[in-house]
């Protein structure tokens, strides 16, 4: 059968809109939802993608894409790999389905926001295939670690976490539903596509493929190739709307909302793709430092893109520069000493070996970051894992629902942003974290963070136990020293060495 | 006397944390309870110092002897509790 060549009908029916009569454009695009800002239809159906594909295409790519990374899976469930590989690289998977495999699920609900109710046509075109996108990433990250449940329950948060309110999830959740879920279909595209995805999930990604090709896992590398791919086709949403938003007297406010997703993403990737970089990954397979991908992914690549697109570099960029050396070695340390509070083992990453490789990476780690790892290290190799275990909760920022982190030892500087708010005193962990507050105050005020959810009395008893139940943590779930100590005893055969 | 929960920054250590403390508690007995959390855990400890505490970023140290109850402090205050010679 004669088929006529995309090029001759895809303009056409990408650009085609829906003509109403039963109802007004504002029943058929709430403001709510559509987030057309005033500017008239005809102005969204300039909105012009940069990537371009048809449904029979669309379909016959991923299903090569699936086969790809289903067929890599079965050849190799016979290896075994999961059994012999670093205990620092399995953690790294574990956290990563837990905190990454229902988001996903909940990302298809924000693309099919955009699929319905972006005023663009091009828009809602992309967004129908990005719906389907993001639910097969869903399917794929449940569905590969599953076949590891059978090795430890802690594979089985891959599901679990977001439906619990373990810390981390309750921060992934305040991220997520914030830019995705509880937001217009033109901020999603902003927020989603262009803030987060664009620069820090092609980071985590293609980051993550890198190290763990080296790590000789194939399974996992295969599979995050794949959604990457994914991922780089509808991360172009969210520029053409930004074009049009600019071109309508819009700057100011497409400049805050790629601000606050752009510093939002940055805290959440500080604890979950800080510490696997520079800590789990085993050293002689780390590719780069978390800071160069950081560098080359989000402070130059991201920069261009924005001055492209007529935008700024946003008022914090001098500090998210400056935090690369500081925020996730403390989200790190955190999770580390914290470790009972989550559904994977952190690897400590602080052997001899390991310090050399972070002074290199980050000059002047050994005075400060050391020498916190130095007490824990002595602790350990004189009988006292108690006293690296916590007793009490760390002060969590109001906005990224993290610890409040900063330099320890010879250069001490932690600071607390704090902020009166109708009789409410809030903590936030930056100054930027507070501003994202003071955008909206409405949006954000309510919500309570660990510390506020323990001190009204929600967790019981209000104690570490409690807070463990509270999070939802069984035996055989909470995390535990990676390599059972193993870095630390390195220390101790040293000086007997010595 | 009642419980009174501060935010804990102690010199050196790398994570604001929560603590209890009490309204009838001193400033020194403040510090006791915050270095419990963080000296000998992730903090050298100093034993030739004292601990001293003051408000977030404030140049000035609180009496030693001054009750929580005296010093009006907001629940969950942060509080800074730094070594100091005296």
């Amino acid at each position: 059968m004669y088929q006529i060549p995309r090029a001759e009908w895809y303009d056409l029916t990408r650009a085609t809109n829906w003509t109403y009569s039963y109802v007004t454009e504002d029943e058929m695009f709430p403001e709510e939802m559509s987030g057309a800002r005033g500017i008239p239809i005809e102005e969204w159906e300039t909105y012009d993608e940069p990537y371009k594909v048809s449904y029979p295409e669309y379909v016959a790519i991923q299903r090569e894409k699936d086969a790809g990374a289903y067929s890599v899976k079965a050849a190799l469930e016979r290896d075994a790999y999961v059994d012999r590989a670093d205990p620092g690289w399995i953690s790294t998977m574990i956290a990563h389905y837990g905190a990454i495999a229902v988001n996903e699920y909940a990302a298809s609900l924000a693309e099919g926001r955009m699929a319905r109710f972006a005023k663009a046509p091009g828009n809602r075109n992309m967004a129908t295939f990005g719906t389907l996108d993001e639910n097969r990433h869903g399917q794929i990250q449940l569905f590969f670690p599953h076949a590891n449940i059978k090795r430890s329950r802690q594979w089985d948060w891959a599901h679990k976490a977001m439906h619990t309110n373990d810390w981390a999830s309750i921060a992934a959740r305040a991220f997520f539903d914030d830019i995705m879920l509880c937001r217009d279909a033109v901020a999603v595209s902003i927020m989603l596509t262009f803030g987060f995805e664009t620069g820090f999930t092609n980071m985590q990604f293609l980051g993550l493929a890198a190290d763990a090709s080296e790590a000789g896992d194939h399974t996992f590398a295969s599979l995050i190739s794949s959604v990457q791919t994914d991922e780089a086709r509808h991360a172009q949403q969210g520029g053409p709307s930004l074009k049009i938003l600019i071109a309508n007297g819009h700057k100011e406010e497409a400049q805050k909302l790629v601000d606050v997703s752009i510093w939002r993403a940055w805290k959440l990737f500080s604890v979950l793709t800080g510490p696997i970089m520079d800590y789990y990954t085993p050293l002689e397979h780390r590719s780069q430092s978390f800071k160069e991908f950081m560098v080359e992914w989000i402070i130059i690549q991201f920069e261009r893109q924005l001055a492209d697109l007529g935008l700024d570099a946003p008022w914090f960029w001098d500090d998210l520069v400056n935090d690369l050396d500081v925020t996730h070695h403390g989200m790190h340390l955190g999770v580390w000493y914290w470790r009972p509070t989550v559904w994977w083992n952190p690897a400590a990453g602080a052997s001899p070996e390991d310090r050399e490789w972070l002074e290199e990476k980050y000059p002047g780690w050994n005075k400060t970051w050391g020498k916190c790892w130095d007490v824990i290290t002595d602790n350990l190799n004189n009988g006292r894992e108690d006293l690296t275990l916590p007793e009490t909760l760390p002060y969590v920022c109001n906005m990224c629902q993290l610890p409040i982190v900063g330099t320890p030892g010879n250069e001490w500087n932690v600071q607390d942003f704090p902020l009166e708010f109708e009789g409410r005193l809030y903590h936030f962990g930056s100054k930027a974290d507070r501003w994202c507050f003071e955008q909206d105050p409405e949006r954000y005020k309510e919500h309570q963070n660990l510390i506020d959810r323990f001190l009204a009395g929600e967790i019981q008893p209000a104690d570490l136990p409690g807070a463990l139940a509270y999070m939802g943590l069984g035996p055989g779930e909470m995390g535990k020293d990676a390599h059972d100590y193993a870095w630390a005893e390195a220390f101790k055969k040293q000086a007997e060495v010595a | 006397m009642a419980a009174f929960p501060i935010n804990s920054n102690f010199q050196g250590d790398f994570v604001m944390q929560l603590v209890p403390v009490d309204t009838d508690d001193t400033m020194d007995q403040v510090a006791e309870k915050c270095a419990y959390h963080s000296v000998g855990r992730r903090v050298a400890p100093q034993p030739e110092k004292v601990m001293r505490v003051r408000l977030h970023n404030a140049n000035d140290n609180f009496p030693r002897d001054m009750k929580v109850s005296d010093a009006g402090w907001r629940p969950t205050e942060t509080l800074d509790i730094i070594f100091a010679d005296q």
